[in-house]
């Protein structure tokens, strides 16, 4: 049993090691994901399924909590925070939608968000190809819109998006830690 | 021997367990994904939206690291390619012995087809690839890979349309003495643009982009 975890660590080690050498990246430690509206559109469509329009996609990285304080800690309040890790989160319309009662046309756009105890406010942006909010610039906002938090009763350990359609509207659900907040897309 | 025994029983529960967990699988995961297997480093907690993926997502573009570029320099011209890919691990098994089969379609990656966007007309072989979203896939072989780019975009990689490829091309592959574990898909520029370069356990693929 020991030797088995001494091969283990070692085939890790070397597996770490190998890819430092090659100078090619490594998997990224908050690794990127993606979500689509309708949810699971991809496969949904190599299985020739029958689904609602293709709507809109996510594209973030999902930091951990590892043990720290999410909200109020890691991400301050009130201040702007890029919503995932490494390159901007990115959101693309394929066809044009609302939010906030704003007409907003179909495209690439980034996503951010100013996170409260009791509010978000998710920010829509038209600046894309970008890393994380370091150059965030409120000139190029698209649309802002702000949402209540909900309380979870689990802790969620790593950041996660999905969408989810409650009737006729759309929601982009975003969960971390012990709190869930959903952004309202309408077509 | 009963620790042995009860060691036994456990494990049997746990495969049980698991055996159960597959059968609740809504039909639209049940697809089958030869190049994944479980982690050995997964997030184990509840996730009721979305787990975190055993071969995690991630994105290459040329210019090389453009989002921190532009973090630099705001007025710099528009990316040339970003690829949006999968990366599986090797996990101990062999590349042509337990996960790709040579002649074989390849998806390039893992769970939704990994898909590249040219920002501008390129040419590869000389070919002319207009601008605009692809996914991609290849049929390795003993001796040479082909890269295949498709229109069939927002698809699942595991069952291409070949009636909408874009375009085909043969490279020649190179055999590394460093063996990579993940799945590694970048770009490096060259004197004519840019080679795509697909490398996993020690194989290394180039497919030359021309700018």
């Amino acid at each position: 049993m020991k030797k088995n975890a001494f091969l283990f660590l070692w085939a890790l080690l070397t597996s770490f090691a190998a890819m430092a050498q090659s100078g090619l990246p490594e998997v990224d430690k908050s690794p990127m994901d993606m979500c689509y509206y309708p949810a699971q559109y991809p496969n949904l469509k190599t299985q020739d399924r029958k689904t609602d329009p293709l709507t809109a996609r996510v594209i973030y990285s999902r930091p951990k909590k590892e043990g720290r304080q999410v909200f109020g800690g890691l991400v301050e309040y009130g201040k702007l925070w890029r919503l995932g890790a490494n390159e901007a989160t990115e959101i693309e319309f394929y066809r044009p939608v609302i939010i906030g009662g704003k007409k907003i046309v179909k495209g690439r756009y980034t996503l951010y968000a100013i996170v409260n105890e009791n509010s978000w406010t998710f920010i829509i942006n038209k600046e894309t190809d970008v890393w994380g909010s370091f150059k965030y610039s409120q000139a190029k906002d698209a649309v802002r819109i702000d949402v209540p938090v909900q309380a979870l009763k689990e802790s969620i350990e790593s950041l996660v998006m999905n969408f989810e359609k409650e009737n006729q509207t759309i929601k982009l659900v975003v969960a971390w830690e012990n709190v869930k907040v959903a952004l309202p897309i309408s077509l | 021997m009963i620790k042995q025994f009860s060691i036994l029983v456990l494990l049997a529960c746990l495969s049980f367990r698991c055996d159960q967990k597959e059968k609740e699988a809504p039909e639209a995961e049940k697809a089958v994904i030869p190049d994944t297997v479980k982690n050995q480093q997964p997030d184990k907690s509840v996730n009721p939206y979305a787990s975190v993926d055993v071969s995690p997502m991630d994105m290459s573009y040329f210019p090389v690291d453009y989002p921190k570029l532009k973090m630099a320099n705001a007025n710099i011209p528009p990316p040339v390619v970003r690829l949006i890919y999968s990366r599986p691990h090797l996990q101990r098994r062999h590349l042509f012995n337990g996960i790709l089969k040579y002649d074989e379609a390849w998806r390039l990656g893992a769970n939704e087809a990994s898909e590249i966007t040219f920002y501008k007309p390129v040419s590869i072989q000389g070919k002319k690839i207009p601008a605009g979203r692809y996914i991609l896939y290849g049929i390795p072989h003993i001796d040479k890979w082909t890269i295949i780019l498709n229109s069939n975009i927002d698809s699942w990689g595991l069952k291409q349309d070949s009636t909408k490829d874009a375009g085909r091309f043969d490279v020649s592959i190179l055999t590394s003495d460093i063996s990579l574990e993940y799945f590694t898909m970048v770009f490096e520029k060259t004197e004519t643009g840019a080679d795509l370069v697909i490398a996993w356990a020690d194989i290394v693929a180039r497919l030359p982009i021309t700018l």
